[in-house]
């Protein structure tokens, strides 16, 4: 019971992750605050069950998940931080951000409802179980967990290993030197947010079918809870968000295990403000490579 | 129908001030949702269970709050830039969370049986504020405020304790937004946890942002054309969400400075810290800095 308990955080942990990898991206990039992310994320569940209605199979929907996700990402990168793009500007980037995701929260309740709406695949694939060890699993809760732990390795190899990559972190280090050396810093940012919207979009995908209904309100609760895990494995450190996803999934699994699942957002909030004033690199990173920022 | 308009233009407008507060010393903060939200919950404590005035309760709840914020500002305010927002944003939601798990105010379904409140206390409070900031801006704090927002370093070096005046900004933001909390609870009489979430917070970000931040007068009148265009226009009620983000991205992108950003005679900085702009003043400032 333990350990199914713990696979489900770890499962939770990797959609959170999978969220947090895109703020922290975008915050490394652009040192901003992407606020409507998280609606970017609620949008990829109600995109799912939209394309699922209009007669997709569930790859079609994923495919088509990812290109509006990746469209939406643009159009924020366009919109909200195109003309705010200096050092200064953070305030009003994420006050801009805000605003488109007033608007895209706005704009789906109009759509579908405040309500939760059901989303069911044809087939069994919700329910599906696969027994491995004496543990009863649901095939699709290892699927996510597999392919968010794929996207984030791609990820990671691509900046780390790819030419693209290799802009992205000039950008991250000092876009003026980037531009300076050729590189669009435009370019990279609308690159950047595509990445990261996609992989959000995949993410509400994921939450949707697993949970087997989208909601509006996910973007705030779900996704800003991405936020905390961001600056708690520290900012603009992939690595860390990874960590940092799986640890509050497992931690948020395990109270609601223990009873005390009501202070499970609570906890994320405190730890995530103790990890800013103690560690402001984050649990797992160090200063060494970047300053503290003002 | 007056009465409600009264009030919620006058609870917005001091809420707008109480992030203007914040802002004067250069924190943004997007708590004042959770501190209206331990106004609400204290005042309506001690009114409808120990049976003490309004005005009293509202500004005990007040104190309690401006305390609160002054505890968790203290180190969260050594923190700067997108980590104080990012702290803020956690105050909220853990306010949010603690009052839902709390069972003597009514948990999730909320709490309810606060009356009382009377559109003058309202105007008072927002006179009283009002005069309170205007004097201020008159006033050598406001200089020190200005130097401390502008350049803390440069502030710190002219001997200004820039934690202390950041400080009791905080405090004093928390206290406004608290009081301004306690009248709004009385006058809906039941109030739930949800009402005080983060949107809330970003709502009055906005309002005092809308505005324009560089003088006292933007907040309030942000506040105003915020709360009364959607009451006036008919059918803009059920679009509101939309209608504000789309003005705020609007004006963000056209007149960054907020609606009223018109210089008064004195002579600040470039207010670099809301519009975004680059700061000629300070050309060495790297983007790590």
């Amino acid at each position: 019971m333990l350990v199914e308990q713990i696979i489900n955080g770890v499962v939770l942990g990797s959609m959170y992750a999978l969220i947090a990898q895109g703020y922290t991206l975008i915050f490394g990039v652009l040192d901003k605050l992407n606020f409507a992310h998280g609606e970017i994320f609620m949008l990829g569940g109600f995109v799912c069950l939209a394309s699922i209605a209009l007669g997709a199979s569930l790859p079609v929907a994923i495919l088509i998940t990812a290109i509006v996700s990746g469209l939406l990402g643009l159009m924020v990168e366009f919109v909200g931080f195109r003309k705010f793009r200096s050092a200064d500007a953070h305030i009003t980037a994420a006050l801009s951000s805000f605003a488109i995701g007033l608007v895209l929260i706005d704009l789906s309740q109009k759509v579908w409802g405040a309500e939760p709406v059901a989303l069911t695949l044809p087939g069994s694939l919700q329910t599906a179980t696969i027994t491995i060890a004496g543990l009863k699993l649901v095939v699709l809760r290892l699927a996510i967990l597999v392919i968010s732990l794929l996207l984030m390795l791609v990820l990671y190899l691509v900046v780390l290993k790819t030419g693209l990559g290799r802009r992205i972190r000039a950008v991250a280090e000092s876009p003026a030197k980037a531009a300076l050396f050729g590189i669009n810093v435009t370019r990279v940012n609308q690159q950047v947010f595509v990445i990261a919207s996609v992989m959000a979009g995949l993410a509400g995908l994921a939450l949707a079918v697993r949970t087997g209904y989208s909601s509006t309100d996910v973007g705030f609760t779900f996704g800003l809870k991405a936020l905390a895990i961001m600056a708690i494995g520290g900012m603009g450190d992939l690595r860390g968000a990874l960590l940092g996803g799986l640890l509050v999934g497992v931690i948020e699994a395990l109270a609601f295990q223990w009873g005390v699942g009501q202070f499970a957002d609570v906890f994320v909030w405190l730890f995530m403000i103790a990890i800013l004033l103690l560690r402001p690199a984050g649990l797992f990173g160090t200063l060494v490579s970047k300053e503290i920022r003002t | 129908m007056m009465q409600d308009y009264i009030v919620f233009v006058g609870v917005n407008m001091v809420l707008a001030w109480s992030v203007y507060v914040i802002l004067l010393a250069g924190s943004l903060s997007f708590a004042n949702g959770g501190f209206m939200a331990i106004g609400a919950y204290a005042s309506g404590v001690l009114t409808v269970k120990f049976g003490m005035p309004l005005i009293p309760a509202a500004l005990i709840a007040g104190l309690i709050a401006g305390a609160v914020g002054v505890v968790v500002g203290f180190p969260a305010l050594r923190t700067r830039g997108i980590y104080l927002m990012l702290v803020t944003v956690g105050i909220t939601v853990s306010v949010k969370a603690v009052i839902e798990s709390i069972d003597y105010v009514g948990g999730i379904q909320g709490f309810g049986g606060m009356v009382g409140t009377r559109p003058w206390h309202v105007i008072a409070l927002v006179i009283l504020v009002g005069c309170g900031l205007w004097f201020l801006s008159k006033s050598p704090l406001q200089r020190i405020l200005d130097a401390v927002r502008e350049d803390e370093l440069s502030a710190a070096s002219l001997g200004i304790n820039t934690v202390y005046v950041k400080l009791v900004c905080f405090g004093i933001g928390a206290f406004l937004a608290a009081v301004a909390g306690s009248f709004y609870a009385h006058h809906l009489i039941h109030v739930t946890p949800d009402q005080f979430g983060i949107v809330v917070s970003v709502f009055i970000v906005l309002y005092a942002v809308l505005g324009g931040t560089n003088n006292m007068w933007g907040p309030p009148i942000g506040a105003v054309i915020m709360t009364l265009i959607p009451e006036v226009v008919r059918g803009l009620e059920s679009w509101r969400p939309t209608a504000f983000g789309v003005i705020i991205l609007v004006l963000l992108l056209i007149r960054p400075d907020g609606l009223l950003a018109f210089r008064e005679v004195t002579t600040r900085a470039n207010k670099s810290w809301v519009t975004g702009k680059a700061d000629e003043s300070k050309p060495a400032k790297a983007k790590s800095a």
